[in-house]
């Protein structure tokens, strides 16, 4: 949940206005029984950040977080009396950044705890999108499980993919806090979202800065970006272009949000604590605080300590259709089987 | 207990009444009928309800173009003009690029009595001082030596107005309504300087109701006003010196984050209508004066600019704690141009006059609504297109009743417009909004979302261990019963 809000606090930053911002949590976890310090949720263990604050909006919350939600916010197909704040209201020259975190596998990213899209739902969700020029251009960015087989679905133009972690590679959590005892922000996430902090509104980086920045031996998995169906060259493409409301590059970037539930991670700044250094609040703990928890912590033992684990198929295409025939000749051959051995009776 | 067992005699299975074939293939047969009774159902409830669109006809809207006609009368009453030649050559001009902009011309008999319709003009072309005068739907021409050029190239002009990519960008997209929202900003009123008060509603009567008034053939506006007094910015103004004074500046790079919408409320939520925002903005002590540098870092004596589909800012630096109507004439004025070029009203030609008493020319209003017509028709048509494309694509989107009697609504209403075009340009404009709405609402149909992807493999698992347990005994008995039957019938025969 701190990567979403993470993500959430830096495009607000940047000028995108929270009516523009569309914020899916599947989880409360700032207002979790279970959390011990409520309403607060910290971007690391150090607690210097408040990501939850006084000033956040989230658009779906709980129960509304669901793969059909999520698909017709994308595909604009909301019910009629969906409010203004829930729909994405875009056109042919707005550019979109979606970013997803959760468990995922390949070609998956489990929503709650009962269903999951498929990266040819995303896939074809963007294709409609781009039918009705509801788009200009599309940053996609995961930071899941296997996260990279999500994106290689794609087959619609301008779009920009990014993941954490290749097919058959885990995603590895940033650190741990002892004090909830859970990992509090993923390795990947937290990268980009330190060289965001670098960044302002009339800055002049561009993604191709943002990709270079991505280290896997510091990130723990291989990040993978797609950019074959994007057609500005990425050192030609501000960051701002996509996380920054700035007016004259005529941006409109909602951003699109989801997380599986999590056990509380957040913390409470009010109760004094003797090893809380009060800091400046608004720049991230750097990488040296707690460097012994670096990576110990995984994202799959994240899912596990919440009771849920998310299994990740590695297979490929091939295998699939393989595995399907077979399922048909077992049922074929029980069939024979029986019908040979009641002939073979009498 | 096992001697007393040996005794009796066995039992004859076949003479057990539940042995009796008769019935042993009537159970059979019993459970054979549910199943083959229940896969029409089964079917039924599987299936995705995909009700054909009428294809031919959306592909045979590419064929159809939107012709609009113009209808121009020109009378030369100056020697070596010819109003002939004029008329030839607008034609051909017209002719030319036909692709962008679907009018064509015709020539009509110059009636300085009749009721101005929109399309048709009146050119007049007299001697006297040169002067470019519009009045209505006429243009009237004064020339002592104007030549047929200059006359041909204002009219281009004002019935096909040029506009360059940086005005494309500004223009709102078309919707039959709109949200018109002022706001009067305070950056912090308890700093000293603020406005706490405007007579809003009269200045809009005063300033803005011709021009909506004008508009509201192609757009339902709705209007709402608030005053804000605490609106910081999200950033210090650079202080800079004019002269002994100390003042405050907002560079080209400030104008574009200017809006916080962070900490500013700019508009309800009650509705999903777009929304123009109009924003008079006080600095607050501190920070004033407040000036715009223009490109060069001097000072501009321009207080206001244009965020491209967005709305209007203007910086005030005049304080006082209530604005009267009269004290508003220069901010409304203001919001006047700013909203006309934010909807896309195209500016006139530089040499030209008109009643300056009228927010603009019929001449203007018409080549705007000549093209939202023309986008209007080309949004719908790519619309219709698009979801055609997308259900042959996606084979797991459903096509229900309801999308289906849009997209007839859509191919109803572009006939429409195809059919009113070249009598009235009101009502093509109508129906293409209409198509527009129709074709908006067919794909965003909440219904046509398509069925999560279910990979083969997922179907095998759901049914597998279903079906594959009842089948095997019920495949299996069956296949007994007709190998028993077959072997009676031999035995008989």
């Amino acid at each position: 949940m701190s990567n979403t809000l993470g993500m959430y606090r830096t495009v607000k930053r940047l000028g995108i206005p929270d009516s523009n911002i569309i914020l899916m949590l599947a989880d409360d976890t700032a207002c979790n029984p279970r959390n011990k310090f409520p309403g607060c949720v910290y971007s690391n263990a150090a607690r210097n950040l408040d990501l939850y604050g006084d000033n956040i909006e989230v658009d779906y919350r709980g129960y509304e977080v669901t793969v059909e939600n999520f698909i017709r916010v994308l595909t604009g197909r909301v019910d009629p009396s969906v409010p203004r704040s829930k729909r994405l209201l875009t056109d042919d020259r707005s550019n979109i950044f979606v970013y997803m975190t959760g468990h995922g596998g390949n070609e998956f990213l489990k929503f709650q705890d009962n269903e999951e899209i498929s990266a040819f739902d995303i896939a074809d969700a963007f294709e409609q999108m781009w039918q009705k020029r509801r788009y200009n251009e599309i940053l996609f960015m995961i930071d899941t499980c296997q996260a990279n087989g999500m994106y290689s679905k794609f087959y619609s133009p301008n779009i920009l993919a990014t993941g954490s972690s290749e097919v058959g590679q885990n995603s590895y959590s940033y650190e741990n806090d002892n004090d909830i005892g859970v990992a509090v922000i993923d390795s990947f996430t937290h990268h980009i979202l330190q060289f965001m902090e670098g960044i302002d509104k009339t800055s002049q980086k561009t993604m191709q800065d943002l990709f270079d920045v991505f280290d896997p031996v510091k990130i723990h998995s291989t990040p993978g970006v797609r950019s074959d169906l994007f057609h500005r060259p990425l050192s030609q493409t501000l960051v701002t272009d996509f996380f920054g409301g700035v007016s004259q590059a005529e941006v409109f970037l909602p951003l699109i949000d989801t997380k599986t539930s999590m056990p509380p991670n957040g913390l409470d700044s009010k109760q004094p604590r003797a090893q809380d250094d009060p800091q400046d609040d608004a720049v991230d703990d750097d990488s040296g605080v707690f460097p012994s928890i670096r990576g110990s912590y995984d994202a799959d033992l994240l899912a596990l300590s919440s009771g849920k684990i998310s299994l990740s198929s590695q297979d490929g295409m091939p295998a699939r259709g393989a595995r399907a025939w077979t399922s048909i000749a077992l049922v074929g051959a029980l069939v024979v089987w029986v019908g040979i051995r009641t002939r073979a009776k009498r | 207990m096992a001697e007393a067992d040996q005794q009796q005699p066995p039992i004859d299975l076949s003479k057990l009444f539940f042995q009796s074939t008769t019935t042993r293939r009537r159970i059979i047969a019993s459970y054979w009928i549910v199943v083959i009774l229940a896969i029409p159902i089964w079917w039924r409830i599987t299936s995705i309800d995909r009700l054909s669109l009428p294809e031919s006809k959306v592909s045979a809207l590419d064929t159809r173009d939107l012709r609009l006609p113009l209808r121009v009368g020109l009378q030369s009453n100056v020697p070596g003009i010819s109003s002939n030649s004029i008329e030839t050559q607008l034609a051909h001009r017209l002719k030319r690029d036909a692709e962008s902009h679907c009018v064509f011309f015709e020539s009509a008999p110059v009636d300085l009595n009749r009721q101005s319709t929109p399309g048709t003009y009146d050119v007049v072309i007299e001697p006297g001082a040169p002067n470019l005068l519009l009045d209505g739907r006429r243009l009237s021409v004064r020339s002592q030596g104007e030549t047929e050029e200059q006359v041909l190239d204002a009219l281009t002009n004002l019935v096909l107005p040029s506009s360059d990519g940086m005005e494309a960008l500004r223009i709102v997209k078309y919707s039959p309504r709109f949200r018109i929202a002022f706001s009067l900003l305070n950056e912090d009123a308890t700093s000293g300087r603020s406005i706490l008060s405007w007579d809003v509603e009269a200045a809009i009567k005063r300033y803005l109701a011709p021009a909506l008034e004008k508009l509201s053939i192609l757009h339902n506006f709705t209007i709402e006003s608030q005053v804000q007094y605490h609106a910081p910015l999200a950033f210090r103004p650079h202080e800079i010196q004019i002269g002994e004074q100390t003042a405050h500046s907002l560079t080209q790079e400030d104008l574009t984050v200017f809006v916080n919408s962070a900490e500013w409320t700019l508009s309800s939520s009650v509705s999903n209508d777009p929304v123009i925002h109009f924003v008079l903005f006080v600095p607050s002590a501190d920070d004033s004066p407040l000036y715009i540098l223009d490109h060069n870092g001097t000072p501009s004596s321009a207080d206001a600019f244009i965020l491209p589909q967005w709305g209007g800012i203007v910086v005030s630096n005049n304080a006082r704690p209530h604005l009267k109507v009269a004290d508003l004439e220069h901010t409304f004025v203001t919001f006047h141009n700013q909203l006309l070029s934010l909807l896309g009203v195209p500016s006139l030609p530089a040499n030209v006059d008109y009643d300056y008493s009228l927010p603009f020319t019929d001449w203007q209003l018409d080549a705007l609504v000549r093209l939202r017509t023309m986008q209007n028709v080309e949004n719908s048509k790519e619309t219709l297109r698009s979801i055609v494309a997308l259900v042959h694509q996606i084979e797991n989107m459903p096509v229900g009743q309801d999308v289906k009697g849009d997209v007839q609504g859509v191919l109803d209403a572009l006939d429409l417009v195809f059919a009113e075009s070249s009598s009235s340009l009101m009502f093509a404009l109508r129906h293409s909004s209409d198509a527009l709405t129709r074709a908006s609402r067919a794909f965003f149909n909440p219904g046509m979302l398509a069925l999560l992807y279910f990979p083969a493999e997922h179907k095998y698992a759901v049914y597998t261990p279903l079906f594959a347990s009842v089948a095997a005994p019920l495949v299996a008995t069956l296949a007994r019963e007709v190998a028993a039957w077959r072997k009676t019938r031999r035995e008989q025969a």
